[in-house]
């Protein structure tokens, strides 16, 4: 028999612990106490003394943002930080995050050759940061691990609202920046992505082995003499397409 | 009117227009601090004293916070009633203001005032409390349905229901403490508790007090009965559509309506301004009144960090199936065991009626809570594990 309002108590104690603990041990707080600008730096006014930033330094680098910080999306790219040429982005442009997203604050259109074909990026890709929520949804629904969370804060601007429309271009980071803001999450990704590829390919292997099977098998009744070479066949044809995959989970593991 | 009633209006009731807004808003900075640190943040720690690096852990904030919301665009829905859209947030804080007055504190400079404007000494005071704070209702309603939105208005519908139905539970259980001291005056309530016999200190007290401080938290709509405002569900209820200084009025009389019933809930039950050092220094005893208050008021930020909100079902049950009941066999107890005590019974009677209310009312508690609870099958998750 448990005691009349012992959950809350129970809840209260919990609370209590959290309270406490966010007082001696830092490693609870989720997020940092950054601290004031030096005070050598007078070269500001002492009233602006309030915020604490140095011109032209970003704050919302590994040092001042946790590891937990989420803040508002941003598209990953496979090339260098910085330069982004449109084929290593990872967005396909297929619109379920945009049809997905609660606030509907995602706008994309799809790129198209000069002879109208569908090239799988996107043209435009908008995210309105004034209206998203920071659910993470079109995180979770994006089948290609394009959409990652990043944790740039530092998005005021006078211009309401151009300045908070983020665009394809703002919105492009490097996997490795996202490797540098989440680590965990970002290996963790990565991992997956490469076991999801291998295991593609490990079944792609397997199809083609049965087919080939079949095959030989059909061939064999036929003849038995081109048995023995369809069997030949299908052994090299084996050998040569283990060899990618090996190389493969080895990236993987890397 | 003479010089001399002007005169003393002013020196009773400034003092309270001045010492409890200010406390409210040291009462937001304490509890987005308490609230950061239940949730593992820090809370507001950089804004102090203007112009300079002193941050004062951050205690300049609910002045920075004020200023904001003065400087604030006031928008009125098209549509909206604009003349119920402006009155609703004076409402709210009027009544709220106005019940501070009956609260027994006893300021020093009390004793140069004339008995007549002695607001502290009204007769009756316990219940012109419950009827003005019951406009609080009106103005909540008022609110939802001068904005002429959907989530206001629903909001509007929820605070009457759940106000309806917790004010009873709140009266019923101020009455145990009328009954057994024989006035309304709150000064006298505290009074009767002199010598550290506070009714808190007697099972039928202490039942009382939970009682009144669960209605108390469902009545000034806070956490976990926070239904009229929930912020999930109906983007801040009743307010959704105020913005700038009548939002700051909103939140202000919010505020001041915490402080009255943890005002009353500490004349009802913690005896009043008592504690110790009182009798040396009398001016001390407003500071233990607000000393408990603040205690009181730590004690529903501490539940808002801890409570998930009701359900609305769940709500009702809780006031009309547990509440109403143990409140009502609650104040035969106290009926019965006042009986006792003035017929002079020794003190071994004293304590077997001492122990058989406290077990007769955690035994009803017990069984209450058992069958006021909806029913519920075991829930089945289909995607969580
Ligand atoms: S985080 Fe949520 S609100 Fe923001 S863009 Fe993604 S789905 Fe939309
Ligand atoms: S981010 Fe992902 S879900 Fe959204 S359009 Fe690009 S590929 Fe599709």
């Amino acid at each position: 028999m448990s005691l009349l309002g012992g959950g809350i108590v129970k809840g209260m104690a919990v609370t209590l612990r959290n309270f406490v603990g966010s007082y001696f041990n830092k490693e609870r707080l989720v997020t940092n106490d950054y601290a004031w600008r030096p005070k050598e730096d007078a070269e500001l006014p002492q009233s602006a003394g309030q915020y604490p930033k140095e011109e032209g330094e970003q704050l919302s680098d590994t040092t001042t943002v946790t590891n937990y910080s989420r803040n508002f999306p941003m598209l990953l790219h496979d090339g260098k930080e910085g330069d982004t040429p449109m084929d290593t982005v990872r967005c396909v442009a297929c619109q379920i995050c945009e049809r997905e997203c609660p606030p509907q604050c995602i706008y994309i259109e799809k790129m198209y050759d000069e002879n109208g074909k569908y090239i799988k990026s996107p043209a435009k890709f908008d995210i309105d940061v004034s209206v998203c929520m920071s659910c993470q949804i079109c995180v979770e629904v994006c089948p290609f691990d394009a959409i990652v969370m990043n944790s740039q804060f530092e998005l005021s601007t006078p211009d309401r609202f151009g300045g908070l429309l983020l665009r394809r271009d703002d919105l492009l980071k490097s996997n490795d920046y996202y490797h540098q803001i989440h680590p965990g999450e970002a290996a963790a990704r990565d991992q997956r992505m490469a076991d999801e590829k291998a295991a593609k390919e490990a079944k792609k292997k397997a199809a083609a082995e049965a087919a080939k099977k079949k095959a030989a098998e059909k061939a064999k009744a036929e003849a038995e003499a081109k048995a023995k070479e369809a069997e030949a066949a299908q052994a090299e044809g084996a050998e040569e397409k283990s060899e990618p995959e090996g190389g493969d989970s080895k990236e993987a593991t890397e | 009117m003479s010089w001399e009633l002007i005169r003393d209006i002013l020196i009773t009731t400034v003092p309270l227009l001045v010492i409890f807004p200010s406390l409210f808003a040291f009462t937001t900075w304490i509890e987005r601090k308490a609230l950061a640190r239940i949730q593992n943040r820090i809370g507001p720690n950089k804004t102090g004293v203007p112009c300079t690096r002193i941050s004062l852990f951050g205690l300049g904030q609910p002045a920075a916070d004020g200023i904001k919301m003065l400087f604030k665009e006031d928008i009125v829905p098209k549509g909206a009633d604009r003349l119920f859209h402006l009155l609703a947030p004076i409402v709210a804080l009027i009544p709220a203001m106005l019940v501070l007055c009956f609260l027994p504190l006893e300021f020093p400079w009390a004793k140069f005032v004339q008995a007549p404007v002695q607001a502290f000494l009204l007769d009756g005071a316990v219940i012109f409390f419950f009827a003005i704070t019951g406009l609080n209702t009106l103005a909540v309603f008022m609110a939802g349905w001068a904005s002429r939105n959907k989530y206001s208005l629903l909001g509007g519908m929820r605070a009457i229901a759940q106000m309806v139905s917790y004010e009873i539970p709140l009266v019923l259980s101020a009455v145990i403490v009328v009954m057994l001291v024989g006035s309304l005056n709150a000064a006298d309530i505290a009074a009767a508790q002199k010598g550290y016999q506070w009714h808190l200190f007697t099972p039928w007290g202490l039942a009382a007090f939970v009682i009144f401080f669960i209605a108390a938290l469902a009545e000034t709509n806070r956490s976990p009965f926070d239904l009229p405002e929930a912020e999930s569900e109906l983007i801040a209820g009743y307010f959704t559509e105020y913005s700038g200084f009548k939002f700051a009025l909103f939140f202000l009389g919010e505020y001041i309506a915490m402080f009255a019933i943890s005002g009353l809930a500490v004349t009802l039950f913690l005896g009043a301004g008592e504690g110790p050092g009182v009798a040396a220094v009398p001016a001390l005893s407003v500071a233990w009144f607000i000393a408990k208050i603040f205690a009181l008021i730590g004690i529903m930020i501490w539940l808002r960090g801890t409570l998930p909100r009701l359900r609305v079902d769940q709500l009702m049950a809780f006031a009309w199936k547990f509440l109403l009941p143990l409140s009502i066999l609650n104040i035969l107890i106290a009926g019965f065991a006042w009986h006792v005590a003035k017929s002079g019974a020794g003190t071994g009677l004293k304590a077997v009626v001492w122990i058989a209310s406290l077990i007769t009312l955690y035994a009803v508690a017990r069984g209450l809570n058992r069958i006021s609870r909806p029913e519920a099958a075991p829930r089945e998750y289909k995607y969580a594990e």
